[in-house]
């Protein structure tokens, strides 16, 4: 097993104005699993071919382990990969298809059947070996990708999308299969997902991305509570998180935020950041997830100064949760997470609480988050 | 120094054109007009038209090959001194271009040559010359697949490589051709396509040929992207007898690559059946493509946002079905309409009518060729 490091990385197309990576730095550990996730376009699949080979390196270095390896051809690189479009080789059974990297690689039968048999038994797909993959389910099939994968024993992972063409069930299924599994081998991971899901379920680290550029390189709790700018506050997090375009300002040593239908008391620890860094009387855009906007009689009571009121444009209610679409907080449509068991209906007024020590508040120009940067 | 480098000479010294080319016997026969009649054309022979003279360089079973000089005024001594000088030059250089090459290697190499002269003189009907058949194979069908190394890594990869590892996946009845500028023409036997069990299957559906020869490719390429050296074009067609139409085949496998990686950035597997709405907008000139298209995006900008562009080729690509559409891009069905209405009230095309699907389906290929321009 190895690290991957990746120094500098830029990816330019012939002919393209712009560069699709630009300078990627990553320390991924021996052992650990790095999810790269971002809207499409964003770069993480064009970064993981560069490590696969499959693209080449434009600027920059990139170790497995400690050998440079940009001019090394993908089957010298000791790793594996699982892609969105795997394909079996169509005229092989199960066995044939696992075992045909480790015969090209003159391994001996004993060891070829030990290899193929272990893995087919972690996967459960024993029974299936002398089958043809036209005759395997998608979940089968996507088994058998990983099974070739893991006879290989190789010092590194490199999925992309590898569960895209799944049904959601079965997807659920197998990310959690895929991380027990990876964790069993104990092989060095690097996942690309554009779900967001499954980055926060799987990884270790997560990599946010965003037109060719590392927004964030955290682990999911980080990347939840403390998201660098605008751009992973919203992308991380289901529903997204609020953002509310206002003003700060400070009033008999309170320190307020203030929006259309909104007057509320910044809490002094974070009231003393927007002092020191000077953001009084400036513009600002207010982050709050859903989850934090609270309409329980003892949330009010403990927090009259963080008090707004809004009109509720639709309510869903999912059985344990219910998502309140609301209007008058701010100019855009807020979304609040409640307990499934409320009573609040489409069209009712609302008054909710805001957990300022939730929000986060982020520069209107910069779009940095203030209390992280 | 090349043949062709001592054309190059010629021309300079004898202040003509000098050109070497494939001529049908044909073509020889109206050359020589009536005095055709009686002649036996041989290697080393001078032959005077009206206008130029040919000189014979090799004879194949229905063409001849020629270094065509573009005067008359040259005495049969000088035309002697130009054969032996021009004809000794050629043995040097096919010995020297073919030392080290197993038997097969070169019987495949002196094939690639041939199969390339026919395609630059565009002979896409001529037969191969039976000296050139190096395998009876060729007389039945079988299954013609070419391939395109894209890695730069690829003048690692050797001919006994590639066609060690081919035999090692497909079958050891497989045939390797060589051609100019990476190319390699692969032969695979029809028994690729055959299933022995096909009863082991709960899951299988009916294959059709298409399937099969896509899943081939598909297999191949994965192979190939892990066990070879990287990334790899690869265009695929049904079965034919080589001896036969080997030179219109390797056009029409060249022209679906060339077409393909136009039309659809990023595509690898290339298949003839499902690019002919590409072939036939190829065939429409350039400023006529440009000026369409020019209209088309006029009426409304909204064909090329990244949201709608993936909406679009996702619902075409599930036959325009809303429910299967909006399962697979994980959005509600209503969503999906939603877009839809907002496309049919911006342009006044609704993707739900065949026309206009027809309609946009054609915008949107022409908008993927400009854009890549």
């Amino acid at each position: 097993m190895a690290g991957v490091r990746l120094e500098g990385i830029y990816k330019k197309y012939p002919g393209s104005e712009r560069a699709s990576v630009t300078d990627v730095n990553l320390d991924i550990k021996d052992k650990e699993f790095l999810v790269l996730v971002g809207p499409s376009g964003c770069g993480k699949s064009t970064t993981l071919r560069m490590i696969a080979g499959l693209e080449e390196i434009s600027e920059g270095k990139l170790f497995i382990g400690d050998r440079l390896v940009n001019d090394v051809a993908p089957k010298d690189r000791d790793i594996a990969m699982v892609f969105q479009s795997y394909a079996l080789y169509p005229h092989m059974n199960v066995y044939q298809n696992m075992a045909f990297g480790l015969k090209l690689r003159k391994f001996k039968k004993a060891d070829i059947d030990k290899r193929v048999r272990e893995a087919a038994t972690i996967l459960d797909i024993v029974h299936l070996l002398d089958r043809k993959p036209k005759a395997l389910s998608g979940g089968q099939r996507q088994r058998v990708a990983l099974g070739r994968a893991i006879v290989r024993e190789p010092q590194v992972f490199l999925m992309d999308e590898p569960l895209s063409n799944l049904d959601a069930k079965l997807r659920g299924q197998m990310r959690a299969e895929i991380s027990k599994l990876t964790k069993r081998l104990e092989t060095t991971t690097i996942y690309v997902t554009h779900d967001q899901i499954e980055a926060m379920t799987m990884g270790d680290r997560i990599v946010v991305m965003k037109d060719g550029f590392i927004q964030q390189t955290a682990s999911p709790e980080e990347l939840y509570n403390n998201p660098v700018n605008i751009f992973v506050a919203g992308f991380i997090g289901s529903p997204s998180m609020n953002f509310i375009p206002g003003s700060i300002s400070e009033q008999a040593g309170e320190v307020k935020f203030k929006a259309s239908g909104v007057d509320v008391v910044v809490p002094e620890g974070k009231a003393a950041v927007l002092r020191s860094k000077g953001f009084i009387g400036k513009e600002v855009v207010l982050g709050i997830r859903p989850e934090d906007l609270h309409e329980e009689p003892v949330f009010l009571e403990a927090s009259p100064k963080t008090i707004v009121s809004a009109n509720i444009e639709v309510a869903e209610n999912l059985g344990h949760e219910m998502y309140l679409y609301l209007n008058g907080i701010g100019t855009d449509s807020v979304i609040a997470r409640v307990d499934g068991r409320s009573t609040l209906r489409d069209g009712a007024t609302v008054k909710l609480a805001i957990d300022m020590n939730k929000v986060h508040i982020f520069d209107k120009e910069t779009e940095l988050n203030i209390f992280e940067n | 120094m090349s043949v062709i480098d001592m054309t190059k000479q010629l021309e300079q010294i004898l202040n003509c054109s000098v050109i070497r080319s494939n001529r049908s016997l044909e073509d020889i026969a109206i050359f020589m007009g009536p005095s055709y009649e009686n002649a036996t054309i041989e290697k080393g022979q001078y032959i005077e038209g009206k206008h130029d003279c040919w000189l014979v360089m090799d004879l194949f079973a229905d063409y001849c090959e020629v270094i065509e000089f573009q005067q008359k005024a040259l005495s049969a001594t000088e035309m002697q001194l130009i054969a032996i000088l021009l004809l000794n030059k050629t043995s040097v250089t096919l010995d020297n271009q073919y030392a080290g090459m197993t038997k097969i290697e070169k019987q495949a190499t002196k094939l690639g040559e041939w199969l390339q002269s026919q395609m630059d003189v565009h002979a896409t009907r001529s037969n191969i010359p039976e000296h050139l058949i190096m395998a009876s194979s060729l007389y039945h069908e079988m299954v013609p697949i070419l391939l395109i190394a894209d890695s730069s890594m690829q003048s690692h990869s050797s001919y006994a490589e590639l066609d060690k590892l081919l035999r090692s996946f497909l079958s050891e009845d497989v045939l390797l051709i060589p051609l100019p500028h990476d190319e390699w023409l692969i032969w695979g036997p029809t028994s690729l396509l055959r299933d022995d069990d096909s009863s082991d299957s709960d899951y299988m559906n009916e294959e059709t040929l298409e399937d099969s020869l896509s899943n081939i490719a598909h297999g191949l390429h994965d192979m190939l992207a892990s066990e070879w050296i990287g990334e790899s074009q690869l265009a695929i067609t049904y079965p034919i007898v080589p001896a036969k139409s080997m030179v219109e085949t390797v056009g029409q496998l060249r022209e679906s690559i060339h077409i393909g990686r136009k039309f659809h950035v990023g595509n690898n597997i290339h298949l003839p059946w499902l690019l002919q709405l590409e072939v036939l907008l190829h065939a429409i000139p350039e400023v006529h493509r440009q000026k369409y298209l020019e209209q088309s995006l006029k009426r409304a900008e909204l064909f090329v946002e990244p949201e709608m562009l993936a909406t679009l080729e996702t619902f075409f690509n599930l036959d325009c079905n809303v429910s299967e559409t909006a399962k697979k891009l994980y959005i509600h069905r209503n969503t999906l309409l939603y877009r839809l209405d907002k496309l049919k009230q911006e342009t006044g095309l609704d993707v739900r009518l065949f026309r206009d699907a027809v309609l946009v389906k054609i915008i949107l290929l022409l908008y993927k060729v400009t854009k890549t321009h």
